[in-house]
């Protein structure tokens, strides 16, 4: 196997052991019971209005970082595909959003979060999403066919970013959006603790930097190029992941924060008329939003429970 | 995955974004259960296993089998 693939199939064994995870804990109703709202990454993300129907499968499910629904601005009638769309959530909430005349389409190469996927679309009876079994590097759509794309959490997993976003330029129409929460690093810090945060953030194929994300979103044809901290993460959340050694021996002295954010990250395919740029928002989203946990979230693609 | 229209129209072959036929060999009502679709372009044919196209590209399907 190449090395590309040895991360891909690393990335579905995770995930199919979180699938299995989010199944078993939304039966016996909430996996981490002990340990709060999970970890630091994927818990508090979304509102009591937007989960309250949803399965609680779909809910314990979210490996995410942010919430893409909540800035992609979906308009009724819009297509939307959702990269890596696990137990369904997003997918789910982007289906409400686009109403009955648009189209919500998840792509995700894991069985078992396929599977997930299907039974929380059919338990929350919503007839305008479809479930797809692919890769994100090598869509199934043809050119210009989806108004957004969202993606929470999984851009960072690929081995190839660069196919990931010259695929999602490509599937785009002309003014068409990219709205995406990821984990995105920020300035310089000792290799050990880069992959070792990675790691525990689940980015298995590495983050990208800022700097980095930008020039590969425009060198694959993207304009309106906006990344945003949504979270800064501290040593405190290092720390409560089992970090806190490490962080003590390579962090700068008394850093708060360690270079490693949840960030939105949006842009638009420039080839339409359509430029209009996304709203502003005040420099800083929203802080976290204040919310409920996902409950008993499966605490991060690492081990847990 | 259901027969609509819209779905359909929108799936293309992932290597060679050619268009695809779609064969089915189990259904039930509008949803497709278990069939095939192939490219017409590069005749690579994509299973539909349990309701679920596969669109993997033909090396990571068997990889993963």
């Amino acid at each position: 196997m190449t090395t590309e693939q040895t991360i891909k199939e690393e990335v579905r064994k995770r995930y199919g052991k979180a699938a299995t995870r989010a199944r078993e804990s939304a039966a016996d109703g909430g996996c981490c019971g002990g340990k709060g709202d999970g970890n630091a990454i994927s818990s508090h993300l979304y509102t009591t209005d937007e989960i309250r129907d949803l399965p609680q499968e779909a809910v314990v499910a979210s490996l995410g970082c942010g919430n893409p629904v909540a800035i992609a601005e979906l308009r009724e009638g819009e297509t939307v595909l959702d990269l890596g769309s696990g137990g369904g959530i997003d997918v789910l909430l982007s289906a409400r959003r686009v109403g009955p005349a648009g189209k919500a389409y998840g792509l995700d190469m894991t069985d078992e979060m396929l599977e997930l996927a299907r039974e929380n679309a059919r338990k929350s009876g919503v007839t305008n999403v479809e479930f797809l079994k692919g890769e994100m590097e090598d869509m199934p759509l043809p050119d210009a066919s989806v108004d957004v794309i969202i993606s929470n959490c999984v851009v960072n997993l690929s081995p190839d970013k660069d196919a990931v976003l010259r695929e999602a330029h490509r599937v785009l129409k002309p003014g068409g959006r990219f709205a995406v929460a990821d984990i995105v690093t920020r300035g310089k810090m000792p290799s050990a603790l880069k992959r070792s945060l990675e790691l525990w953030a689940g980015c298995v194929a590495g983050a990208l930097s800022e700097d980095e994300y930008r020039s590969k979103l425009s060198a694959a044809g993207f304009g309106d190029i906006a990344i945003e901290a949504v979270r800064e993460y501290t040593a405190d959340d290092a720390a409560s992941g089992g970090l806190g050694e490490l962080v003590q021996r390579y962090a700068k002295k008394g850093a708060e924060h360690l270079g490693i954010i949840s960030a939105v990250v949006r842009a638009r395919n420039a080839g339409g008329a359509d430029t209009k740029p996304f709203a502003q928002t005040s420099g800083r989203l929203p802080e976290p939003i204040p919310v409920v946990a996902s409950q008993g979230s499966v605490c991060g693609p690492g081990e847990c429970c | 995955m259901r027969k609509d229209k819209d779905f359909l129209d929108i799936l293309v072959c992932p290597m060679d974004k050619s268009p695809l036929e779609l064969t089915v060999e189990e259904e039930a009502g509008d949803e497709v259960i278990r069939g095939y679709f192939t490219c017409t372009q590069c005749s690579e044919r994509y299973p539909i296993e349990d309701r679920i196209p596969n669109f993997l590209p033909p090396e990571m399907r068997k990889a993963a089998t």
